[in-house]
């Protein structure tokens, strides 16, 4: 068992090959063959049309915040995130068209604005998990 | 579908005091089969009826925190005696008292039963045993990163209605300091402490932009409802409230991998019920929206047809909210302030409409009531939009 003290995602068939690029450091995202949708979080079937035609491409890592929140009280999580309050919740919107859901970090959580431009690095967990998060872009 | 009004009322209510089993305030802690048996209870007072007046009718009972069984309608109308004809659950969260409200009015409508009992209590204070575990993308796709629940979802919500539409703190105060206002008049209400916008501002965020006075407050409880037929409700009550209409729609934009998480669907909702009611928004007497957070009550607003989308802040600073004003708003205070029975809170807007069409609200009545209009969600979706969405019209005497 690890160590690591907060919750982490499972790892399924399904999103495996995610979380082994995520070790490299690279960001996938799931694109459907006969639509060219992109589509996260990770499903079985294309959202718009139906295909389970899905493969795995490599995303460029950038977006722009959608929305964001600054946490700044542990409700329903891991008490352990009290010791990172207060901290930024946000929805990016990546340049592929699809929404995903981190943390924006290295920039003081009342500086995060919405349509900042950001880009992903990824943060070792476990040996298994490396999480997506989000930084401003260079 | 249009005209749907001689078809099917509501016929009787019953809501049980709220509770945050705060036994050190004398409180009582109850589990949810108490809070069920309860409800049904009231409602057989209230009604005349007899346990054995609803064998072979419809029951509809909504999923509870606790106890979660698989077999959970077999073992509440097991444990409550009830031996109906049609047997159905809901799990729309919030908008559970919605789901079973339209599957029993078709089934009465079809002529399969006359009555249909809708039954909802939850105690999210006095879980007993392990809490049922949320949602896969939620455990999956957000957790990980530290969100709190639908508070972190409807906080990014609330952000980016304000960036989009100019929406002040001040906008979501008025729905939180009304709905106080309506609380001290029911006696119901687990909040009765009156509220100042000053008290609003001050309140403590929970997650920027969201503040305490933003969300609802958990409370223990149950609700019963009947539905009958028309000509059943009659024998019942000289009030029955009228279903003149209604509608609902699910996870809207389901295609898209990107949604505008600032517009529900009780835009699509509203407008089936508006035309099988034959209603306009003008109409509405009295509106109970779902209050699970302030934001959403001003989205409602908005999709509800009573003024354009992003404008519901100046329709709060031009209109009066309260039960004496051009639009009533939850006029029993609401989730925020009277209480949400967790997996049963949404059942709260369809006792106050059916309270206030039968003028049985006491301080709080808004005068001349005739029309209500209930809407409901239920289930914050992965980007923070509601994928459960309802409208239903209600009327007194038409
Ligand atoms: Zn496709």
């Amino acid at each position: 068992m690890s160590s690591y003290p907060k919750p982490l995602p499972e790892v399924t068939p399904l999103t495996k090959p995610f979380w082994e690029a995520s070790k490299r450091g690279e960001l996938l995202l799931q694109r459907c063959k006969n639509c060219s949708t992109y589509i996260w979080y990770p499903r079985h079937i294309c959202i718009n049309c139906g295909s389970r035609e899905l493969e795995w491409v490599k995303a460029s890592g950038k977006g722009k915040v959608y929305s964001y929140t600054i946490v700044r009280q542990v409700i329903g999580n891991s008490p352990e995130f009290s010791k990172e309050i207060p901290f930024v919740v946000a929805e990016i919107e990546l340049d592929e068209g699809a929404r995903i859901c981190s943390n924006i970090v290295g920039v003081k959580p009342e500086d995060v604005s919405i349509g900042m431009p950001v880009e992903v690095f990824f943060e070792e967990c476990t040996p298994e998990i490396s999480l997506p998060k989000f930084k401003p872009a260079r | 579908m249009s005209g749907f009004r001689g078809i099917a009322a509501i016929s009787g209510y019953a809501e049980t005091p709220f509770s945050r089993a705060r036994v050190d305030k004398g409180e009582p802690r109850l589990t949810a089969e108490e809070y069920y048996a309860w409800a049904l209870e009231l409602l057989l007072k209230q009604t005349g009826l007899e346990k054995k007046d609803l064998t072979g009718q419809g029951v509809g009972i909504i999923g509870s925190e606790w106890p979660h069984s698989e077999i959970w309608s077999a073992e509440a109308i097991q444990n409550l005696g009830l031996e109906p004809k049609l047997l159905v659950r809901a799990d729309h969260g919030g908008a559970n008292a919605a789901a079973l409200l339209v599957q029993g009015v078709l089934a009465i409508q079809a002529g399969y039963v006359e009555h249909f009992l809708m039954l909802g209590a939850d105690t999210p204070l006095s879980i007993t045993g392990p809490a049922s575990r949320t949602w896969r993308y939620d455990e999956n796709y957000l957790k990980p990163f530290g969100t709190m629940g639908p508070n972190s979802l409807i906080a990014m919500a609330m952000r980016r209605y304000m960036n989009d539409y100019g929406a002040k703190p001040e906008h979501f105060g008025t729905v939180s300091v009304v709905q106080r206002k309506h609380a001290t008049l029911n006696p119901n209400a687990y909040l009765k402490t009156p509220l100042t916008m000053e008290d609003y501002l001050n309140s403590r965020l929970i997650s920027d932009p969201l503040r305490l006075l933003d969300i609802c407050i958990w409370v223990n409880g149950g609700f019963a409802i009947l539905l009958s037929s028309a000509s059943a409700a009659k024998r019942i009550t000289d009030k029955p409230v009228s279903i003149l209409g209604f509608g609902e729609w699910h996870n809207p934009n389901a295609g898209q991998p990107m949604h505008d998480i600032t517009t529900t669907g009780v835009k699509i909702a509203a407008e089936q019920a508006y035309k099988m009611s034959g209603i306009t928004p003008r109409d509405v007497s009295l509106f109970q929206p779902y209050d699970d957070y302030t934001v959403a009550v001003l989205m409602q607003i908005e999709d509800a047809g009573f003024c354009k989308k992003g404008e519901a802040g100046r329709f709060l600073e031009e209109n009066d909210i309260s039960y004496q004003g051009q639009l009533p708003v939850n006029t029993g205070g609401g989730q925020l302030s009277a209480g949400q029975a967790g997996m049963a809170g949404g059942f709260l807007h369809f006792v106050e409409a059916a309270r206030q069409l039968r003028g049985e609200a006491g301080q709080r009545q808004v005068k001349d009531a005739r029309i209500g209009l209930v809407t409901s969600l239920g289930c914050v979706g992965f980007e923070g939009h509601f994928i459960n969405n309802y409208a239903v019209v209600l009327g007194g005497e038409v």
